[in-house]
């Protein structure tokens, strides 16, 4: 079963964490690097993307020509996507571990940050078999 | 350039969408089907994923002895991902003109449906000073 660990946070939240100490944030990712490791050893890893900041979002739509028309404004409440990891497990109890070490990363002075991890299925219909 | 093209819904997007005429969903479809392939064959996919129904969605936090708290409550005004690519283009615009395109699958009655699509770059490592 393929599960998708989705990270995500507010522009208020992100710019939180870009003030965290070099060290606070190094500390951070050598746990998720650890948890990347943890998967491609146990053959769990799919896929991980980190994603652009939130200021950098746009949103678009086809105009009636079908050109692109874009907006950069967003609620102040959107919560972006930072950045997922697509596991391949046995059980969705093991989706929600990997996203509890995930959450359980440390954050600043060395405490987990326990944010919150979306977890959801990936489709094992593909488009094609509808 | 790699960009990520979100496709975001409500909570009750996923019936909405079935709930439509099965031709309309047929078309839908066939658009995407089409739009992946055009992708693969201008060398531009990367990779793309459907995400199940959102009413399965769980959000996972760690405990205080690390171990997953699992909740499935989600503020009502949240949106879902549904499903997303990522392309590697040569530009930001051209990244809009792929969404503007998803952007305009027909929608129930096969009029161009305008969907919002969040473009959002997608960062090819952690930041250099990691």
């Amino acid at each position: 079963m393929k599960y998708i660990l989705l990270m995500t946070g507010t522009k208020a939240g992100v710019d939180t964490y870009r003030a965290w100490s070099k060290q606070d944030i190094q500390a951070h990712y050598a746990v998720l690097k650890g948890v990347n490791k943890e998967l491609t050893e146990a053959g769990e890893f799919v896929a991980t993307e980190g994603l652009g900041l939130p200021e950098q979002a746009r949103m678009v739509r086809a105009g009636k020509d079908g050109a692109p028309i874009t907006d950069g404004v967003f609620p102040e409440a959107k919560e972006f996507l930072l950045g997922y990891w697509i596991v391949d497990v046995e059980s969705p109890e093991r989706a929600y571990e990997i996203a509890a070490r995930i959450s359980g990363a440390r954050g600043p002075g060395g405490v987990p940050t326990n944010m919150p991890i979306e977890v959801r299925q990936i489709m094992s219909v593909k488009p094609d078999e509808l | 350039m790699k960009y990520i093209l979100m496709m975001n819904c409500p909570k009750t997007g996923y019936e909405t969408f079935y709930a439509w005429p099965k031709k309309g969903i047929q078309a839908h479809m066939a658009f995407m089907r089409s739009f992946n392939k055009q992708l693969r064959e201008s060398g531009e996919w990367v990779s793309g994923e459907g995400l199940a129904s959102p009413h399965e969605a769980k959000l996972v936090r760690a405990g205080e002895n690390g171990l997953p708290i699992t909740d499935g409550v989600f503020p009502e005004a949240k949106e879902y991902l549904a499903g997303y690519w990522i392309v590697e283009v040569e530009s930001p615009e051209r990244a809009d003109a792929l969404a503007a395109q998803v952007s305009a699958a027909p929608g129930p009655g096969g009029a161009p449906f305008n969907m919002p699509i969040e473009v959002r770059q997608v960062m090819s490592g952690p930041p250099k000073e990691l």
